[in-house]
C-alpha cells in the first residue's frame, strides 16, 4: 500500500479492511455536532472507504435508552453491514434490558459511558447485567475510558468477565500509561485510537508498548470527522502489517465479520 | 498535490514533553517533509513559557539558516520597562524579518483591553500585521468576539479552535470580518465543509499546532474535505500567504 499516495491524493481507503470500532449517531445537546445522523455517518464512511462503523446512539447514553437503542436498530436496518450497533444500558433503570437488541441484526456489542451517566464508575454493579451478557455471548464492550480511574474500572470489569473483550476508548491517547498497564494485565483488553487531537508519533509509541494486535481503529465519529485519525494512522511510521491490523483485521475477529 | 503552509508551529525546548513527541527542529522538519508542508509560521517555546524577550531572539537564531520557517514573535505590552515599547517592538520585528505576532494574555497575565494592548494593535493595523492567538489557552470564544470588535482594523487568526465551539465561534465569524480560524483542531464531523458553506473558505487557515498537535491529521482533514480544489488551496496556503503578503512593516 502506498500510504502517501493514498492520503495526499485523497483516495478512499478501498482495498483495505477498515472497521471503525468507535462511532456515534444522534444529536448532542452541549454543542453542535457538524453532521450526526446515521445517513451522514454512512455517507462519510462510504466516501472514505470505511467498510463498517460500529455506533452507539448519543441519546441512548444521555437520555432515553430505549429511544436511542431503537435509533441504532433503525440505522442497522437502513445501512446493513455498513452501520453496526452497540447497545447501551442505562444503569438507573432496573427494567433496562438490552438483550433483545443484541439479537437484532447489526448489533455487535455494548457501549458504556459512565461519565455521561452521572459520573457513575463503570464497575458499578448496576452495569453488571450488561457485562454478564457480554461475557456469555463473548461480545466486545466499548468503554469510555478517558481517565486513569476509568481505565482502572475497565480493568476490574475485564478481570470479572474474562470472556468479554473490553475496548478502552480514548485512553491510549489520554491515559496511555494506565491503558498500557491494563492491556498488559488483561488479555481481553484492546485500546482504540479515538481522540480529537494528539501529537504525531503517539500511535507509534502505543504500538511499541502493547503491540499492533492490541490496538484498534476508532474515530469517535460524529464528534469528530473520521479522516483525521485515518490519516494519522496511514501516515504513521508503522509497518503495513501493523496498519492493516489496526485499521481492520483486529476488529474483524472481534466483530465476527 | 496540495501545498501546505502551517500557520501555527512552535520551536524550542518545552517544559513538559511526552514520549515520542517531535521535540527538536529536526523532528519538526521531518514531519513537515512527511506531510508536504512547505513552510511554517513559528514562534518560540521559551517566549511562551518563560523568558519572552529571550525567546523571541532565540527564534531568530534558531531560524536563521532555514527559509522554511516564517518568524512570529510573542507580544508583551511593556510597562515598568519590562520589554520593548510598542514602537521599538515593531522596529525590532522589522529588523529581524518577523511578519506576525502572537498574543499570550493568559500565559503572561495581561489584558486585551485598549488601555493595555491598544498601542500594539494600532501599530499592527498600520502595517497590516496579522495577530495570532490560541483559543482556550489564552481566551474564550466570547473574548474572541470582543477582541475582533475592539480592534476592527487588525486581522486575527485564532488557532486551537476544537470541535465544541461552533455555537460560540460561528456568530463571531459571521459578525467579525477580521476573524480567521485555524483548522488544526477543527475536527468536527463535516466541520470544514459546513464552515466553508456558511462562512467561506477565505476565513480558514491551515495549521497543525506542532509539536503538540498532529500534522498528519491536519493535512488529512483538509485533503479529504468535500470542498472544491480552489477552497482547499485557499485554506492550505492561499489565505495565510495573503495575510502575510499584506504586511508592510
Amino acid at each position: 500500500m502506498n500510504w502517501e499516495e493514498l492520503v495526499f491524493e485523497a483516495k478512499p481507503f478501498d482495498g483495505l479492511l477498515v472497521l471503525d470500532v468507535h462511532g456515534h449517531i444522534g444529536a448532542h445537546r452541549p454543542f453542535q455536532l457538524g453532521a450526526y445522523s446515521a445517513a451522514q455517518v454512512a455517507q462519510t464512511a462510504t466516501r472514505m472507504g470505511v467498510d463498517a462503523v460500529c455506533v452507539s446512539s448519543l441519546p441512548s447514553i444521555v437520555s432515553d435508552w430505549k429511544w436511542g437503542n431503537e435509533e441504532v436498530a433503525q440505522a442497522c436496518r437502513d445501512f446493513p453491514g455498513l452501520i453496526l450497533g452497540y447497545a447501551v444500558p442505562n444503569p438507573y433503570y432496573e427494567d433496562c434490558d438490552i438483550a433483545p437488541y443484541l439479537s437484532m441484526p447489526g448489533f455487535r456489542g455494548i457501549k458504556v459511558h459512565g461519565d455521561m451517566q452521572g459520573s457513575l464508575p463503570l464497575n458499578d454493579p448496576r452495569y453488571f447485567a450488561a457485562y454478564e451478557l457480554a461475557d456469555k455471548q463473548r461480545l466486545p464492550v466499548l468503554f469510555h475510558a478517558w481517565l486513569p480511574s476509568e481505565v482502572a474500572a475497565a480493568t476490574d470489569v475485564a478481570k470479572r468477565y474474562p470472556n468479554a473483550t473490553i475496548i478502552l476508548g480514548h485512553s491510549g491517547m489520554t491515559a496511555r500509561a494506565a491503558a498500557v498497564q491494563a492491556a498488559r494485565e488483561c488479555d481481553n483488553i484492546l485500546i482504540d485510537t479515538a481522540i480529537s487531537s494528539t501529537y504525531d508519533n503517539a500511535i507509534e509509541v502505543l504500538v511499541d508498548k502493547v503491540g499492533a494486535d492490541r490496538v484498534v481503529y476508532g474515530s469517535d465519529i460524529s464528534f469528530f470527522d473520521c479522516i483525521h485519525t485515518m490519516g494519522k494512522i496511514a501516515l504513521a511510521k508503522l509497518s503495513d502489517t501493523d496498519k492493516e491490523k489496526i485499521f481492520g483485521l483486529n476488529a474483524k475477529e472481534l466483530f465476527r465479520l | 498535490m496540495l501545498r501546505f503552509i502551517d500557520a501555527r508551529c512552535m520551536l524550542g525546548n518545552r517544559c513538559i514533553i511526552r514520549e515520542g513527541d517531535p521535540n527538536t527542529k529536526e523532528d519538526i522538519l521531518e514531519l513537515m517533509d512527511r506531510c508536504h508542508i512547505e513552510k511554517a509560521v513559528v514562534y518560540h517555546a521559551m517566549a511562551k513559557e518563560s523568558e519572552l524577550p529571550g525567546g523571541n531572539m532565540a527564534l531568530v537564531e534558531e531560524t536563521k539558516d532555514n527559509d522554511r520557517f516564517i518568524r512570529q514573535w510573542c507580544a508583551l505590552p511593556s510597562y515598568f520597562g519590562e520589554y520593548l515599547s510598542a514602537e521599538d517592538f515593531f522596529a525590532a520585528m522589522k529588523e529581524h524579518h518577523v511578519t506576525s505576532m502572537r498574543l499570550l494574555p493568559k500565559t503572561c497575565g495581561y489584558s486585551l483591553r485598549p488601555h493595555v494592548i491598544g498601542k500594539l494593535m494600532d501599530l499592527a493595523a498600520q502595517c497590516r500585521m496579522p495577530v495570532f492567538i490560541s483559543l482556550f489557552e489564552e481566551l474564550t470564544s466570547d473574548e474572541v468576539y470582543d477582541l475582533c470588535k475592539a480592534y476592527p482594523d487588525v486581522n486575527f487568526v485564532v488557532g486551537n479552535t476544537g470541535y465544541r465551539e461552533n455555537r460560540r465561534l460561528g456568530p463571531a465569524v459571521e459578525q467579525c470580518d477580521n476573524l480567521y480560524l485555524g483548522t488544526g483542531n477543527y475536527v468536527a464531523h463535516c466541520g470544514v465543509e459546513l464552515f466553508c458553506k456558511y462562512y467561506g473558505a477565505e476565513r480558514l487557515v491551515f495549521d497543525t499546532g506542532l509539536p503538540t498537535g498532529s500534522a498528519t491529521a491536519a493535512v488529512s482533514l483538509i485533503g479529504y474535505a468535500e470542498i472544491s480544489r480552489e477552497e482547499k488551496e485557499l485554506i492550505a496556503h492561499g489565505n495565510i500567504e495573503r495575510l502575510l503578503g499584506e504586511v508592510t512593516l
